[in-house]
């Protein structure tokens, strides 16, 4: 039946998530933003608790349990979403500066072999934090992920990767990045491959770690291939997945393939940056308007509609996430939830400010969530691209490609 | 347990009433306007479905189904065709007062009455808005004047409920029946723009004594019940246009699929495709916010208040832009008759003005969370 109710277990993973968030993260929000980068020491402390960011909930559709007991309903998705809302509520840049397999999870979780699996998911210990990248954007290659130019040239033994990715989440710091390569350009999406490239590997440097407008405490590298060797055994699902066929997918289908999980990720992060802000102002204006009165009204709209807004996305969210968690294909809902969560949460921040006036410039976090929340509406593909991922589901039982 | 899953109940029902929507609705709505009236046999046809007593309580022989399995049925049912589902003549917005007060006398003696389909009841709800009637108490009488804001079924009420306050301030409910000597006059008026067959007309009191004995409630209960008449009918008023936004989405996305220009489907621009793709992002929302209410007002809980103002806020808001692109994406096909998009246009307009101000919904539930101890946003 339908229902909008957390179950109890629901309900403890967002109270811890939200006390980490409040009592760990938020304290330490404002100070990483003005030093560009989350202190090492932090980061060293919420590794030995074991607090890594899930960027990843795909469990819909894995191997069948061959128990036979009753199969539970997969709630990996559900979980992620509520879990990363409370994360990026109390900060995205310091939430996804978390050590962790970050956004190179999902590929690997999706295709490596077991062998691969197991080498590069289980270095995150408590020892000491490490991170993991995804990196297929180029300078010429942003929302066309069809037009990727690094390539990779088979050799003896593995494959010679030339190029460079520009804005990779932990890039820089990151023990291994998947990056996407193509064998054979004028093969189009059919070329590309997924690399798994380790730290240190002579010819894979970071060359650069980008300033920018916000989420300015994490990292964003761009990285540099120069006839840099990497083996078979790291080409992330051997040779088999790529072979020609149409069941298989390509590196590009490997690509894309992470996104349904992602996006509502994306999402759900965005609705907690959303939800900082409008918490934030609501608190500020109970105490600080009056009761009545042009403010008062104007209050009282502007923070109804940054209410419904935050709810009408987090329920497309979570519509994304129970889909992807009963494996009922998500492609069209992921990219409702983050194209509209994208979109409204800069709308709602931007509601925040105008509430808070003049003074909304001087310390408070709202702008910071200002700066921050933009990008939600760019990567993970854009508000653009979701746009065309939903109207080409809409325009297929017509037999149209748009 | 987040679940987006109907029961297998529900989806027999919606299947049924998608099936009506298709097959009977729609081929209607067109000559229903014309009439001004929806044909007899179909809601007679209606009526034995149990479509018409979804709301009704099991005492009365009604489904009294719960409002999470009526709006999904509404909304099936509203793709037909919006302005024939407002026009199906019967209990109407009263349906809400009367699963509330299953049990008055007044109201239990009309019983046989108000089941037979064809005696229609209209609702005047002078709360609602601001309206130039007043009810004074006289001795043992209510005295009733002045002219209500149009309504629906004024023109074919047997039966007209009105609740107000009186001048002490109190919440009154009258029954009145013109029957039993409560006489008030119909306003024809000139009305073109939607809903056109839901007998839209205001109702003139000319200091109409109302003895006591119709009376169906006063007091504190009485505000009570009508505050929680007001949380279903917006819910099952957002629930008819999120309906009607489907159907305005699915014709244009065909429509827009098949006609060329430029030498391509227009679909292939991303100027039309990215329009669908809104408006199918804005009927989900509404979609979403209806049940979010309707689940809240199930479990009888005080925010469904707050739900329900939001999801009419939002469910009107998106049906006007998903019925404007649909004309507008159909081009000069999609301002005339000879196809439904300008209709569906004309009867949303016509629903959001009869069923509360966007920006004052809006604003009584930003009201609601600059208030106190106002749980919000499910934390």
């Amino acid at each position: 039946m339908i229902s909008f109710e957390l179950s109890e277990q629901q309900k403890q993973i967002k109270e811890m998530t939200h006390w980490f968030a409040e009592n760990e993260i938020r304290p330490i929000a404002m100070e990483a933003d003005r030093l560009g980068k989350v202190p090492d020491e932090w980061l060293d402390n919420v590794n030995k608790m074991g607090i890594h960011l899930n960027t990843s909930s795909f469990g819909g559709g894995e191997k069948k349990s061959s128990s036979s007991k009753k199969k539970r309903e997969n709630e990996g998705n559900r979980m992620g979403v509520i879990a990363t809302e409370e994360m990026a509520w109390g900060d995205p840049a310091v939430a996804l500066s978390l050590p962790g397999a970050g956004l190179g999870g999902p590929p690997i979780q999706s295709s490596g072999t077991p062998e691969q699996k197991e080498r590069f998911l289980s270095i995150f210990t408590k020892d000491e934090p490490k991170w993991g990248a995804y990196a297929l954007t180029e300078p010429e290659a942003g929302s066309d992920a069809s037009a990727v130019q690094t390539t990779a040239k088979k050799v003896d033994g593995g494959y010679i990767l030339n190029g460079q990715k520009i804005f990779i989440t932990n890039g820089g710091r990151a023990s291994w990045v998947v990056a996407f390569a193509t064998v054979d350009r004028s093969l189009g999406r059919a070329g590309q491959r997924a690399f798994v490239v380790e730290k240190g590997t002579n010819g894979f440097s970071c060359s650069k770690l980008s300033k920018k407008m916000g989420l300015r405490a994490n990292e964003t590298a761009e990285l540099l291939f120069e006839d840099c060797f990497v083996p078979d055994e790291n080409l992330l699902g051997g040779e088999q997945l790529y072979k020609v066929d149409q069941s298989k997918p390509s590196g590009f289908q490997v690509a894309m393939k992470t996104f349904d999980s992602t996006r509502p990720i994306v999402a759900a992060m965005a609705i907690g940056i959303a939800r900082a802000a409008y918490e934030y102002t609501l608190d500020i204006v109970k105490k600080e308007f009056p009761r009545q009165g042009r403010s008062y009204f104007l209050a009282a709209e502007l923070l109804a509609e940054a209410e419904q807004d935050i709810e009408a996305a987090r329920l497309l969210t979570w519509e994304a996430a129970w889909k992807a968690d009963l494996g009922i294909p998500n492609a069209k809902e992921a990219a409702m939830c983050k194209a509209y969560a994208g979109q409204m949460s800069l709308d709602v921040c931007s509601k925040c400010l105008e509430l808070l006036g003049p003074v909304g410039l001087n310390g408070h976090l709202v702008e910071k969530l200002y700066r921050d929340v933009k990008v939600f509406d760019i990567f993970e593909g854009t508000n653009q691209v979701q746009h065309l991922v939903i109207a080409r589901r809409l325009y297929e039982p017509y037999g149209i490609r748009v | 347990m987040i679940s987006f899953r109907s029961t297998e109940e529900e989806l027999t029902f919606i299947q049924v009433a998608k099936n009506l929507a298709k097959e009977k609705i729609r081929p209607i709505a067109r000559l229903s306007e014309e009439e001004g009236m929806v044909n007899e046999a179909f809601i007679q046809k209606m009526s034995e479905l149990g479509l018409l007593s979804m709301d009704v309580p099991e005492s009365w022989g009604g489904l009294q189904l719960p409002l999470i399995s009526q709006v999904q049925i509404l909304q099936a049912l509203s793709y037909g065709d919006l302005g024939v589902i407002q026009g199906l003549r019967g209990l109407g917005d009263f349906g809400n007062l009367l699963s509330l007060l299953a049990d008055n006398p007044i109201l239990t003696s009309y019983k046989e009455q108000l089941l037979e389909h064809g005696k229609t009841v209209a609702l005047v709800d002078i709360e609602h808005e601001e309206q130039n009637i007043k009810l004074t108490e006289q001795g043992n009488f209510y005295v009733v004047n002045g002219t209500s804001h149009p309504v629906r079924f004024a023109k074919f009420a047997d039966f007209v409920v009105v609740a107000g306050n009186n001048s002490e301030g109190q919440t009154v409910i009258l029954w009145l029946d013109s029957n039993n000597g409560n006489q008030w006059d119909v306003e024809e008026g000139d009305y073109r723009l939607g809903l056109l067959c839901s007998g839209l007309a205001s109702l003139t009191f000319n200091n109409l004594q109302v003895s006591k004995d119709h009376v169906l409630i006063s007091g504190e209960k009485a505000t009570e019940i009508m505050a929680k008449a007001r949380v279903r009918n917006r819910i099952l008023q957002a629930a008819k246009e999120v309906g009607l936004m489907e159907a305005a989405l699915e014709y244009a996305t065909e429509y827009t699929a098949n006609r060329k220009a430029f030498g391509q489907e227009i679909a292939k621009f991303q100027g039309v495709s990215f329009r669908i793709a809104d408006m199918a992002i804005e009927t989900k929302i509404a979609n979403h916010l209806v049940w979010s209410a309707a689940l809240k007002a199930d479990e009888d809980e005080s925010s469904a208040d707050h739900y329900s103002l939001r999801a009419l806020y939002r469910a009107h808001r998106s049906l006007r832009f998903v019925t404007d692109s649909a004309v507008q994406l159909l081009g000069g096909h999609g301002y005339v008759q000879e196809f439904p998009v300008e209709k569906w246009m004309r009867d949303a307009q016509a629903q959001t003005m009869l069923y509360g101000r966007e920006r004052d919904l809006l604003i009584q539930y930003g009201e609601h969370i600059l208030a106190e101890g106002i749980e919000v946003l499910n934390l």
